[in-house]
């Protein structure tokens, strides 16, 4: 008897979700915003549903998209490939029309197969792998920038800028960090730079004066960092207790305050670091709007690019949504393709796709250390 | 000058694998064990700097390098009675289990230590208080060598002289030699066999925990990753100068960090661990038992 009680509890609980799922209003628009809100990405990924979810509760008070409600939907990849595969099935099955997400590119690879099998505008904030765009995805989206772009801001900096002739480039092997190096040492060379240093380190040493003897010693005017905060600050205190005079300039891996702690100030100060702007210096009416309500919200800073980028995807879904007057993503994705242009976005103005998803132009700045060790916009941009 | 600059940058990378070398060799000497914890002892060197500086510095409630002293007492203290605990929890109930359990034992207490720290300390990379350590530096014939070097320099060289000198002049260092030659015998030559090992795990570990705070010093910040890289590169140079022999472990690890050096400077870093291991094999194939091993009679 008992048994078969359980064996009926067991039955109800298990079609719960399909009755729960029979009375949801039809009339909502469903977007899905999958990312790493546990494990090591976790700062990023919450902060991915804390700007979107401001966005979307704005939408809806305003009268949602086209008359329609917006339900938005949160799944947690862990920024783990497996999970993500999992989860993107998930927001299929809920009957998304379009998806923000995956934080890493190692996520959003296994994730972005499963959207484009099933035909949603698929749009990631962050993930900025090239061979995304690669494959041919009709329907996938990016809207930050390849570093390809930063390689060709890093060159254009040292030119014009620092008026450098003879450059150094120093990556870590990683993936990310000899991508940027190899787009970077390309541009400097178009643009007539001599590449006359270009090595890399092992992440894993803690003693980089060897190489920095080797760095003293090219003659270089500057030099182009493109690894991580936690070598850069070490390669900044070493730089000094070699006594060495450098002029370091640093990828956006080093957009980190952490860079300065290791490095030490009396090192730190001048170093030069090309990242997309800091939310605190996007000077754009929406940034600025968009950060006073984050505040406002929330109490806090929105302290991360890659939040103000969630944003920004939610607010190019809203656009095209509304332009087209459609949640067909066939219809969407080829607006986007072809006639979204100038848009005024919350991370600047966005000139539109290319035929892969990759966003056009950039917004890339050059900040300088300050002597208060802070990160500030550099008073010349190339 | 390049050159001259290399050398200084190799010797100091050399002192502080030497210094962790001693503490493989040491045991291995006694116990013929690989105790792949103690890279992570050394790790927990720099941890325990970290939270005794801290406590000092709030203490005094000003900043001097003096602050150094009661800290490194304390890691020392510290990380010996870990190291003892280490021994007497893993090690000694494993010592007639034949050679793999104890390897593997000590494997399972470096991925605990490992964990450990990562957990109470969190993952990211700590850095030593400001105004501790010792700046500035002088130049030598375009060649610049920091006050820190010249400190770490004369540290090691004092401690490893010293353990030398305890080792070789001591009624413990003798009992040390004896047991490193044959437990059974020195049993009954009335050497307290567990006693001398229980010491070994005193000076090993709590040697290893001052190498730690001394690098988390001299860099300025770690993770708690920083066991593995050194405590390989350690392990390494102490077979390379003869494991179980003490001045082939300070050798040992002098010559792996200027190979390194000059391998990273004159090539790439891309490049000096080929070059690095590729004369380590040399030194194997013409002489087995290190640079400075002895070729000990098998026992029969």
């Amino acid at each position: 008897m008992f048994k078969k009680i359980a064996l009926l509890f067991l039955v109800l609980v298990l079609t719960l979700p399909l009755f729960t799922g029979c009375q949801k209003d039809a009339g909502t628009i469903k977007i899905g915003l999958e990312g790493p809100m546990t494990g090591d990405y976790a700062y990023e990924g919450q902060g991915f549903e804390k700007a979107v979810k401001l966005l979307v509760d704005q939408t809806n008070e305003a009268g949602g998209i086209n008359g329609r409600q917006v339900e938005l939907i949160i799944e947690d990849d862990a920024g783990d490939p497996t999970q993500a595969a999992l989860v993107a099935q998930r927001l299929v099955d809920a009957g998304v029309v379009a998806v923000i997400g995956a934080y890493n590119s190692t996520a959003t690879e296994p994730a972005s197969e499963i959207y484009n099998e099933a035909g949603l505008l698929h749009i990631t904030p962050s993930s900025t792998a090239t061979r995304l765009t690669e494959k041919g995805f009709q329907r996938f989206f990016r809207v930050c920038f390849l570093d390809d772009r930063q390689g060709l801001f890093a060159a254009t900096f040292a030119k014009d800028v620092l008026g450098v002739q003879n450059l150094g480039i120093l990556h870590d092997n990683s993936t990310y960090a000899q991508g940027l190096a190899e787009h970077t040492k390309r541009y400097a060379e178009e643009m007539g730079m001599n590449v006359a240093f270009y090595d890399a380190i092992n992440p894993d040493d803690q003693d980089f004066t060897p190489i920095l003897t080797n760095i003293g010693a090219a003659g270089l005017d500057a030099i182009y960092f493109t690894g991580y905060h936690a070598q850069g600050g070490l390669l900044l205190k070493q730089t000094g207790d070699l006594g060495l005079d450098l002029n370091w300039v640093m990828g956006n891996a080093c957009n980190n305050p952490e860079l300065i702690q290791i490095g030490g100030l009396e090192n730190a100060v001048g170093t030069y670091i090309t990242t997309e702007p800091l939310p605190k210096d996007v000077d754009y009416p929406e940034a600025r709007q968009f950060v006073a309500d984050f505040q406002e919200a929330y109490d806090m800073m929105p302290d991360s690019v890659w939040w103000m980028m969630a944003a920004e995807a939610f607010n190019v879904i809203r656009y095209v949504m509304e332009e087209t007057n459609s949640t067909d993503s066939k219809v969407m994705a080829e607006f986007l393709h072809n006639e979204a242009k100038d848009i005024n976005g919350i991370t600047g103005p966005i000139l539109g796709w290319d035929e892969k998803g990759d966003r056009l132009g950039t917004i890339h700045l050059a900040y300088i250390i300050n002597e208060a060790g802070e990160l500030i916009v550099n008073p010349q941009q190339p | 000058m390049q050159l001259i600059q290399q050398m200084i940058n190799g010797i100091t990378i050399g002192a502080f694998y030497s210094l962790v070398a001693l503490g493989y060799t040491m045991v291995y000497g006694v116990l013929k064990l690989i105790n792949f914890a103690h890279g992570d002892l050394f790790m927990w060197g720099a941890y325990i700097g970290l939270t005794g500086l801290n406590i000092v510095l709030a203490l005094i409630a000003q900043t001097t390098p003096w602050a150094i002293l009661p800290a490194i007492i304390l890691v020392m203290v510290t990380v010996a009675l870990v190291g003892v605990l280490v021994e007497r929890v893993a090690y000694r109930p494993l010592r007639t289990a034949g050679r793999l359990a104890p390897v593997i034992s000590a494997l399972g207490v470096a991925f605990i230590l490992e964990s450990l720290a990562r957990n109470i300390y969190g993952a990211s990379y700590k850095t030593y208080p400001a105004g501790v350590a010792l700046t500035g530096g002088t130049t030598l014939g375009g060649a610049r060598v920091s006050v820190m070097q010249i400190v770490v320099l004369v540290v090691s060289f004092l401690l490893m002289g010293a353990l030398y000198l305890f080792v070789q002049r001591t009624r413990i260092g003798t009992a040390m030699r004896a047991v490193a030659l044959d437990h059974d015998t020195s049993r009954l030559m009335g050497i307290d066999v567990n006693r001398i090992i229980g010491v070994v795990f005193l000076i090993g570990p709590g040697l290893g925990g001052v190498a730690g705070m001394i690098v988390a010093l001299y860099y300025g910040s770690f993770d708690f990753t920083l066991g593995w890289v050194f405590g390989l590169k350690a392990f390494i140079a102490a077979i390379m100068g003869g494991i179980g022999n003490i001045p082939g472990a300070m050798l040992g690890g002098m010559i792996l960090g200027i190979i390194e050096t000059l391998g990273s400077g004159y090539l790439s870093p891309q490049w000096k661990d080929v070059i690095a291991y590729v004369i380590l094999i040399l030194i194997l194939i013409f002489r087995p038992t290190g640079l400075l091993g002895e070729r000990v009679a098998e026992k029969l």
